[in-house]
């Protein structure tokens, strides 16, 4: 595990190091900052991620295709009212394009890319089960609590099976039946309420095995994997905060 | 923390899992519906919101809310918004925590859980207003955008209600519910 490798860093440095930077890039209105911002979380990606071509293909190719929907998309949305004073672009009947308000969808694009961005430094390289033990670790969280959390990962491949078993009792017994879209919304519901009640009670037995096997008897616990929290995490949380703060200057400010 | 037993810890993960399975192909669809057509967005958030309803409505019990959604959200990590999405889970769980909080777990009537759902949704709207410029878009698509929002957080508190008393018809939360008194209102 080098310095390098971003899934050596504490998970929740990398799950709440980007929120002031994600704030920052929410709160700006000019396109500059955003980004910078998102040009630094696709650095961080591209040095750190270790992550597959493919993957990192889907990343690139993904946010400048949500920046090129939402400038158009935003920019038709844009009152044209503040921005008549620019140029026309395009005009389609009765809509005209503004280039101040593709700017302006661009600017928009441009923020939910970043903040999606950031978000992926610690969607790409962190799993959710050693965040759940950094939370217990580092944050103090409850270690009940947090095996709450590692249990009901489990709990998510159990719901498909018993999905399953509910769909077939439903059609066996002709529960729901008709065709069309209103049929089929009013089936989905009625497999709600068996497939959470059989959850609910399939966490009762599960409650009841872990209580029989001294979950919880001790104020404390040991763990089998430490995720630990290194100089290199406060150097990543130094570096990330930071940037909130200087990257506006470098842009210009927050307008 | 005494008072939390295993029991109703798991429970919580139960509603909190199937909350994060539906909420994994709504963090796949807001992203890319949130791109195209930002009015569409609105309509979704009642999904963030049925999760926690639910668990409070059936469980009657402190924290429900925020255990809930912590679960939802670590459930929903797999999709674009990463473990971020448990930021944002816990802010949902504990906004409809609060108005219980401040009532001191005394009230469960369906007032309470539209109210306090109501405001969330009024303070999560003035958070998107920012993100996606709302300010610019023209005055009818500004009422349109509030409309939705707040008319998809009624109707799935709703819906929340309706399931949460249906699950109780089954005898699931019994034993971990505190034993109803009074009769309902």
């Amino acid at each position: 595990m080098t310095v390098t490798d971003l899934r050596s860093y504490n998970p929740l440095v990398k799950v709440l190091g980007p929120i002031p930077a994600m704030v920052v890039a929410i709160g700006s209105r000019d396109p500059v900052t955003p980004a910078l911002f998102a040009a630094l979380a696709l650095a961080l990606l591209l040095a750190g991620g270790r992550l597959p071509a493919r993957t990192l293909g889907l990343v690139v190719a993904g946010t400048t295709a949500l920046v090129g929907v939402m400038t158009v998309s935003f920019g038709a949305w844009t009152d044209p009212a503040l921005v008549d004073h620019t140029h026309a672009l395009v005009r389609l009947g009765p809509l005209t394009l503004w280039s101040g308000a593709l700017e302006n969808g661009l600017a928009t694009g441009l923020r939910v890319a970043a903040v999606v961005l950031l978000a992926l430094v610690s969607g790409l390289t962190t799993d959710g089960a050693d965040l759940v033990r950094a939370m217990i670790t580092q944050l103090r969280l409850p270690y009940r609590v947090g095996y709450a959390g590692l249990a009901a990962m489990r709990f998510v491949p159990r719901f498909g099976q018993e999905l399953e078993t509910i769909r077939s009792a439903h059609r066996v017994r002709r529960v729901a039946g008709g065709r069309g879209p209103v049929a089929a919304v009013g089936r989905q519901l009625g497999y709600a309420i068996p497939l959470l009640a059989g959850g609910m009670r399939h966490a009762d037995r599960v409650s009841l095995s872990m209580e029989a096997r001294g979950f919880g008897a001790h104020p404390t616990r040991t763990e089998r994997r430490h995720v630990p929290f290194r100089l290199r995490d406060v150097v990543l949380l130094t570096a990330l905060v930071a940037s909130a703060l200087l990257l506006p200057l470098v842009s210009g400010g927050p307008r | 923390m005494k008072k939390m037993t295993t029991r109703f810890l798991m429970a919580c993960a139960a509603i909190g899992a199937a909350t994060g399975v539906l909420l994994i192909p709504t963090n796949f669809a807001a992203f890319s519906v949130s791109a195209s057509v930002p009015l569409a967005y609105a309509p979704m958030v009642g999904l963030w919101i049925i999760g926690p309803v639910v668990a409070l409505a059936v469980l009657r019990r402190p924290g429900s809310a925020v255990l809930t959604t912590f679960i939802a959200g670590v459930i929903s990590i797999p999709t674009p918004a990463g473990p971020s999405a448990v930021v944002t889970c816990l802010m949902v769980g504990t906004a409809i925590e609060l108005g219980f909080l401040v009532t001191r777990y005394r009230v469960w009537a369906p007032w309470l859980f539209h109210l306090t759902a109501a405001v969330f949704t009024v303070l999560y709207a003035l958070s998107a207003y920012a993100a996606f410029d709302i300010s610019t878009m023209p005055a009818w698509a500004q009422v349109v955008f509030f409309a939705l929002m707040l008319g998809s957080q009624a109707a799935f508190t709703a819906l929340g209600l309706v399931v949460a008393r249906r699950l109780e018809a089954t005898g699931v939360a019994r034993g971990i519910a505190p034993r109803r008194t009074v009769p309902e209102a």
